[in-house]
């Protein structure tokens, strides 16, 4: 990625262009901020900003693969805005409340007690397991393109993706045993 | 193989990113090891049980934000709706289209006949566009009926939202000087709102509107919060007396609801409950102040 300085001024025909083959991923930009951030409005700022800067270093986009190119922006974005703002912005205990809700309770609740369960598990996980399941099983990303949006070689993804697994049956092992919701056996 | 070496392989398996002769060699040795094929079993498991997780599209006022971006970058001579080349096809994935969307829609709609530009349609799928007409209808007679005045008023205050920010500028007047903004209301609306610019409180005025509010015509003041907009919608009240503000989340705003100085004051925007806090004491204050 060039330095802002060094990136030509978008104009009208790279915009169409952008919109074309980034802006279709904005859901999915979407989605892995939203799990990153734990949180709706401080998802919508990192996925623009994402947006904003995607555009701004579309000239040195080759046609590779658009989806995973977006995600590595949204990530690095995520962390330049967590570090500019810091941590301080909410309480540990806000901050746990929000992890146990997941995305969008309303909807979680709608579709069934076990999602929120599962949801409330995944997002009580260290960002680091976090991050690398959301890629693989709702991104759906390879482990190649897993290793290209963290920057990790493909073997520390494959530990990553077994060690986030392992966490997970852990906590909502835990969570089963605090109440009786139908999880399958693990 | 032995154990240590098959208790490796066994999320890559699950994940296919096996060759075809490491998945064979793998499968041989699950045959001798129950641990291993615990392991896979709870790690299919995990994964069916993500992929089920109801995903989350984008929201339309996050999509109406970068529009405005990419619109001001290109450097947009043409009227273009944000609708017009945005994808829709997020919404026909969804079991059950939410109440927000079906009502961006019907905005859009308005919107589109009003100013007699392109349709937002032009580009969409016409059967999702058809049932989340549908579910609009359906969602305007439960409002009607059931919800009431207040789930009126709110509707009405969030449209005018989604109005202000999908519009290239937002407000009628643009100023950050309460000199010309004020004064922009006389003679526009029966009554003369309080103007402060919160820019010390991080909430700069970027200028005024127009709004209807339950057939009547209010002022509406709007502030920039780094990238946010609030929208300020107040009116005459009919009671006395103060009121701390109650803020609660709907369809991913924060409403505001208080009463101060005579004034009954609305306030919608897209940011956490704290921050939309942060603003309304920010507006009493600088109100009481100017008495």
């Amino acid at each position: 990625m060039g330095r802002m300085s060094d990136a030509p001024k978008p104009d009208g025909g790279t915009v169409g262009r952008f919109r074309s083959v980034v802006l279709p991923h904005l859901d999915a930009a979407y989605g892995y901020a939203r799990w990153l951030t734990r949180d709706p409005v401080e998802a919508q700022d990192v996925a623009q900003e994402a947006m904003l800067r995607a555009l701004r270093y579309f000239h040195a986009f080759r046609g590779e693969e658009a989806r995973p190119w977006l995600m590595r922006i949204v990530r690095n974005t995520w962390i330049d805005l967590r570090k500019r703002n810091g941590a301080e912005k909410l309480p540990l205990e806000v901050l746990e409340t929000r992890a146990a809700e997941g995305p969008d309770p309303e909807q979680s609740a709608l579709a069934g007690d076990r999602r929120r369960q599962v949801a409330a598990a995944l997002a009580a996980l260290p960002a680091e397991s976090r991050e690398v399941l959301v890629l693989r099983e709702i991104e759906d990303l390879s482990y190649k393109h897993i290793a290209a949006v963290l920057d990790l070689p493909i073997g520390t993804v494959m530990s990553r993706i077994a060690r986030a697994r392992e966490k997970l049956v852990v906590e909502l092992k835990g969570r089963l045993e605090r109440s009786e919701h139908g999880l399958p056996d693990l | 193989m032995d154990c240590p070496t098959c208790e490796t392989m066994v999320d890559a398996y699950v994940d296919g990113e096996l060759t075809t002769s490491e998945s064979a060699a793998f499968e041989r040795a699950l045959e001798g090891c129950p641990e291993c094929r615990r392991r896979l079993e709870a790690a299919r498991t995990l994964s069916g049980l993500l992929r089920e997780l109801p995903a989350e599209p984008a929201p339309d006022l996050l999509r109406a934000r970068i529009e405005r971006e990419l619109r001001t970058i290109a450097g947009a001579s043409r009227v273009r709706l944000p609708g017009a080349g945005m994808r829709w096809g997020a919404m026909a994935a969804e079991p059950a289209p939410d109440l927000l969307r079906a009502r961006i829609e019907r905005e859009l709609r308005t919107i589109a006949g009003a100013s007699r530009v392109r349709l937002p349609g032009a580009g969409m799928r016409w059967g999702a566009m058809a049932a989340s007409l549908i579910v609009a209808v359906s969602i305007g007679w439960l409002g009607g009926s059931l919800v009431g005045q207040g789930g009126r008023e709110t509707d009405e205050l969030v449209a005018g939202y989604i109005r202000m920010a999908m519009s290239e500028h937002g407000v009628d007047v643009a100023s950050s000087d309460r000199h010309t903004v004020k004064p922009w209301f006389a003679g526009r609306i029966d009554y003369s709102p309080p103007v402060h610019d919160l820019t010390q409180e991080g909430f700069p005025l970027v200028g005024g509107r127009l709004d209807f509010i339950d057939g009547r015509k209010v002022a509406v003041l709007v502030y920039r919060h780094n990238q946010h907009r609030v929208a300020l919608t107040l009116w005459p009240s009919s009671l006395s007396g103060n009121t701390a503000a109650t803020v609660r989340q709907r369809d991913g705003f924060a409403l505001a609801e208080w009463r101060h100085d005579g004034f009954d004051m609305r306030a919608v925007a897209d940011l956490a409950p704290a921050e939309m806090k942060a603003f309304t004491t920010a507006v009493d204050a600088a109100v009481t102040e100017d008495r």
